[in-house]
């Protein structure tokens, strides 16, 4: 137990006297975590809306996939992505393996799935008097689609919430693509698995304390942004 | 001469292989008021989607103002439909109200404020209390009543209404009728209504029109429900005290025939008839004619209305609770 106490002594130290080594573990963190959040928002939120609100030919089976894909472990992930970048792979040439750039890539993969469901399921859960209202106020095509994503936006928020929390706290994929280089890849979590390894419980607790600070910032100015929509 | 405001044409809609709605010719001139009449089901809320434009018919043609009207033409921006449902945008009640106006390019605030309070005090919620409300801190009867200023505010010239009063208590129901009749008064527009309040029906509208298993009859008409018993060509309804009205049975197969009769071919006699019935006088109502009075009978689970001469009914002492005998035509259609 005395682990623990350690720990939230540590975690305050490590954040009041700027540990260099923390901070730059937090920084690769939060730049990791912002590169593919950016990209799986940018890609998934169009996605997912149109898997929700359109009707097509094999729209079940393509739901029925993303809905698997929620599942994909982190280090098949971090397989796959380490084969693409790897020197011998096919995207070799762009040089990406252990770059945080590359682990971005990993994220955004791990994170697309969640957008795209979370998003297609806040978009068919619209009140279906919501395109009737819009049209029977003389919307376009292109006002009826704009608002339809405004009014599902506390879902879509919450698909992003939760794709968040999945990049923020995966370790598989910033492990075996990021290679976990000191002061260069190294994020929280790949910090925390190597402490843990070396039996520094108390720092590998301490770290933890930062990053569920981190994500409790983040869910707050989320909290805030939802309350002024 | 100046086209109907609406005009449709071998209009077909159906869900899936069930027809909800089969029109061959249908008009609405400017500035009418109809009622639409029919139980649940037999095809009002589908006629004003169609004409709402919200709603593509499976095959048939819309006209508004003799030009083709389809969803997301310009046109559409003249019609309003307010559906059963009351639906609100997850916004306060003023940006609700300002949402139409604002797809339509008015951007100016002190322009958009005057039309939202305007239609606000139309429908009877103050502006100052209501306009930065939001969508979920409203009653039933007041986010009904905030549906219909989203639709008052674009001053539509066609404004279809699907049940405005059903869900909504005596008071909302009551500013909401004020409403719809200011703005017919206001911009003479023409006012589609489907709805049961018969007591408001029998007052406002200009025309009513009867809606049963997807057709709609314009003239004044009366539904006579089964069971019917088919024997040797005559359709036979048997009623508790005695009593038969027999008619020629419909010349093809039909699931749960009902009988049409048109008010106009409906008398009252003073002596039993061939095909007739004894029935109980339940109403006399005046109508916008002055000189004619609406005559409401029943016998057990049929109703009829038909209309007659203020005079006659003085003369004949025809006041609810008398016996009447009714005489109806031996032919009559079948749906």
């Amino acid at each position: 137990m005395g682990y623990i106490t350690e720990g939230i002594i540590k975690a305050f130290e490590l954040l009041i006297t700027f540990d260099p080594e923390t901070y730059s573990a937090i920084e690769a963190t939060l730049k990791v975590s912002s590169y593919s959040m950016a990209a799986s928002l940018a890609i998934g939120i169009p996605l997912g809306f149109c898997l929700g609100f359109y009707e097509f030919p094999g729209k079940r089976s393509v739901r029925t996939i993303v809905d698997t894909l929620l599942a994909l472990p982190t280090v098949l992930i971090g397989l796959l992505v380490y084969a693409l970048l790897t020197q011998k792979g096919p995207l070799g040439k762009y040089g990406l393996l252990f770059t945080l750039k590359g682990v971005a890539i990993g994220q955004a993969i791990l994170a697309l799935p969640i957008v795209i469901a979370l998003t297609a399921t806040a978009v068919e859960s619209l009140d279906r008097n919501l395109r009737i209202t819009l049209l029977s106020l003389g919307v376009n095509r292109f006002q009826l689609l704009l608002t339809c994503l405004w009014e599902a936006r506390f879902g879509i928020l919450t698909a992003a919430v939760a794709a968040y929390g999945r990049v923020l706290t995966e370790v598989g994929i910033s492990l075996m693509v990021g290679g976990n280089i000191k002061w260069h890849t190294r994020t929280i979590t790949t910090a925390i698995a190597l402490e843990t390894s070396k039996g520094q419980f108390a720092m590998g607790i301490a770290l933890g304390l930062v990053l569920l600070t981190i994500a409790l910032l983040v869910n707050l100015s989320l909290s805030f942004l939802r309350k002024r929509c | 001469m100046l086209s109907p405001i609406f005009e449709v044409k071998n209009l077909v809609h159906s869900y899936g292989a069930q027809i909800a709605l089969k029109v061959d010719h249908l008009t609405v001139e400017k500035g009418e008021i109809i009622a639409l009449v029919g139980p649940n089901g037999a095809g009002k809320s589908t006629l004003l989607k169609i004409l709402g434009l919200v709603e593509k018919p499976t095959s048939g043609e819309i006209f508004f103002k003799g030009k083709p009207a389809r969803p997301f033409s310009q046109v559409s921006r003249k019609i309003s439909l307010l559906p059963q449902q009351p639906f609100l945008l997850k916004r306060n009640v003023f940006d609700n109200v300002a949402y139409g106006l604002k797809i339509r390019k008015i951007r100016d605030k002190q322009i958009l404020r005057e039309k939202v309070y305007k239609a606000l005090e139309l429908v009877g919620l103050s502006p100052e209390e209501f306009a930065r409300r939001p969508w979920y801190a409203l009653s039933g009867g007041e986010t009904q009543r905030v549906a219909l200023a989203c639709r008052l505010a674009l001053e539509p010239e066609v404004l279809l209404l699907d049940e405005p009063t059903a869900s909504v208590d005596v008071y909302s129901a009551q500013l909401i009728k004020r409403a719809v009749l200011k703005a017919h008064n206001l911009w003479n527009t023409t006012v589609l209504i489907a709805s049961h309040d018969y007591a408001w029906l029998d007052e406002v509208p200009h025309k009513t029109w009867h809606i049963f298993k997807g057709h709609i009859f314009t003239d004044e008409i009366n539904f006579i429900w089964g069971p019917w018993q088919i024997v040797d060509g005559k359709a036979i309804k048997q009623f508790r005290d005695g009593q038969k009205l027999v008619f020629n049975a419909p010349y093809k197969n039909i699931d749960n025939p009902v009988a049409i009769i048109e008010s106009a071919k409906i008398n009252i006699t003073f002596s039993p008839k061939k095909v007739g019935l004894k029935m109980i006088i339940k109403q006399v109502n005046s109508e916008i004619n002055f000189r004619e009075l609406k005559i409401v009978v029943s016998l057990e689970d049929i109703s009829l209305n038909f209309k007659i001469d203020e005079d006659l009914v003085k003369k004949y002492e025809l006041w609810p609770g008398n016996p009447v005998y009714i005489e109806l035509p031996g032919q009559v259609d079948w749906i």
